[in-house]
């Protein structure tokens, strides 16, 4: 496969969460304005980018009976790291995101990319790997939290789009959780009705 | 054998230098961390009131607010009522006679887990601003007897505010003990140094001494009369206050009186008619002080 390949595939024909739903638990509980969703995304491909690099450079020394251990140590160092530094120098988006930053620990996504890629592959291709499929998870999560911010809170990063009018009454489910299911559910059938049909 | 020292091995190793690495993150961001706690907090307390300083006296609780002699001009607290959709994070500020200075209610962004465009109208200024200048009863509900309009559709949020302040109020309300203002007494001085625990204090301006400021006691017809008075370096009073009596309603306690207290300064103070006992208690007893403490004085 082309190098180039490994990286787009993972923005959108192969994305985590709206091709693949994995990942789904911060891509719906975190969408609801576009500052979070970014923050999210990006949190979470800092850990996916670093892991993966990690567990490329030792992919040869790590026994095969404890390379889940492994990966789960690498992974939850990096995550550590972010949320010490998100809570330092963001604390505002450390108090919304909450919880969702301890949990990337979970995040079948990366654990998914540490098995599948970085395990087997060069420490180069695991970088694109790495970046592709977290900016596309990233992706995923930002184009949710515009749309979800717009409709129900009629503001884009916190500024007024829709007029003032609008933002007096916006469509509230949107930003409740509700919302987060219909949009990635609309989504989900747009990539599957425009993006499916071009690969095959 | 040589692969289960392998696994162990290589467990053990990659442990060790992540937390190692660890470790040395932490202590990186930890300052940083607590620094913008801080500021957060600070944040959120000066918008509720005006000082200079804020001491805590409940830690992420109860905080005197200070001006800059170190005088008590009010308190804040926080409070965390349960609302509708959480606890709603509250900090509210209080000035010296219990009315409510400011309210400030987190955002969604720092906690806030009311019903978004609902019950997070509770954080707008129609109606957090509706608490300002309201003591502990009428900050309730219209609804509930009190003097806030509550936000439609959003009752519950709103009426788990109004509680919220009210209880507060009635919690902290005691850390409001009324303070000894030596200002009262000497207007001219910006700073005061203790000499004597809670009874005698050097008047400073421009850090020189200009005076002294002393809390005295006297036996006067009923009870005790507490007093505070300010004497300038050139022996003049500069002002008394009455800081406790019960004298004889009506009669007695005219000592109370800014007629008869502000000839101390003039220095013709003479005894109230009436009120004998009483006034010239006080005019004894404030001669016999000032010879007391006239070392301090040069």
């Amino acid at each position: 496969m082309k190098r180039r390949n490994l990286f787009t595939r993972g923005l959108v024909k192969e994305n985590a969460v709206l091709v693949l739903m994995i990942g789904l638990c911060p891509a719906l509980a975190v969408s609801g304005t576009v500052r979070d969703a970014f923050g999210m995304g990006l949190a979470a491909t800092f850990v996916l980018l670093f892991s993966n690099v990690m567990i490329s450079i030792m992919r040869k020394k790590i026994p095969n009976e404890v390379r889940i251990p492994v990966f789960i140590l690498i992974i939850s160092t990096f995550v550590t790291i972010i949320d010490y530094v998100m809570q330092a120098f963001q604390p505002d988006l450390y108090r919304a995101l909450g919880i969702f930053v301890p949990l990337i620990v979970v995040n079948c996504m990366i654990l998914g990319r540490a098995e599948a890629f970085a395990y087997k592959n060069s420490v180069i291709d695991s970088i694109l790997d790495g970046l592709g499929v977290g900016l596309g998870f990233t992706l995923a999560l930002t184009v949710m939290g515009a749309i979800r911010e717009i409709l129900g809170n009629g503001t884009f990063l916190g500024m007024a789009i829709l007029g003032e009018g609008f933002k007096e009454s916006p469509v509230i489910f949107m930003i409740l959780p509700p919302g987060a299911f219909l949009v990635i559910g609309v989504l989900k059938a747009l990539i599957n009705k425009y993006v499916k049909k071009e690969t095959q | 054998m040589t692969s289960t020292k392998n696994m162990v091995l290589t467990l053990l190793i990659v442990a060790i230098v992540c937390s190692v690495v660890l470790s040395f993150v932490y202590s990186y961001t930890e300052p940083r961390i607590a620094e913008t706690q801080a500021q957060l907090t600070l944040r959120g307390i000066k918008q509720v009131i005006n000082a200079q300083e804020f001491v805590e006296i409940i830690p992420d609780t109860l905080w005197k607010a200070v001006d800059s002699s170190g005088i008590l001009t009010g308190i804040v607290f926080r409070v965390f009522p349960q609302g509708y959709g959480g606890p709603i994070p509250i900090t509210v500020g209080l000035d010296l006679n219990g009315k409510i200075t400011g309210v400030r209610i987190a955002s969604a962004a720092e906690g806030l887990k009311e019903t978004p465009g609902l019950g997070v109208k509770i954080t707008e200024p129609e109606f957090k601003d509706q608490f300002i200048d309201k003591c502990a009863p009428e900050a309730q509900l219209k609804s509930d007897g009190g003097e806030i309009d509550a936000i439609t559709a959003a009752t519950i949020s709103s009426r788990a505010v109004c509680n919220g302040i009210k209880k507060g109020i009635e919690t902290y309300l005691n850390y409001l003990e009324t303070p000894i203002d030596k200002r009262c007494v000497f207007s001219d001085a910006r700073e005061f140094v203790e000499i004597i625990k809670d009874t005698l204090w050097y008047a400073l301006k421009d850090a020189d001494t200009i005076g002294i400021v002393f809390v005295g006691f006297t036996q006067g017809y009923l009870d005790c009369i507490e007093f505070m008075v300010g004497v300038g370096t050139d022996a003049k009073i500069s002002g008394v206050e009455i800081l406790y009596s019960s004298e004889t309603e009506g009669i007695g306690e005219a000592i109370r009186e800014k007629e008869f207290l502000n000839k101390f300064k003039e220095g013709s103070a003479e005894a109230i008619t009436g009120a004998t006992v009483s006034s010239q208690a006080l005019i004894d007893a404030i001669e016999e002080y000032i010879t007391r403490y006239k070392e301090y004085l040069k």
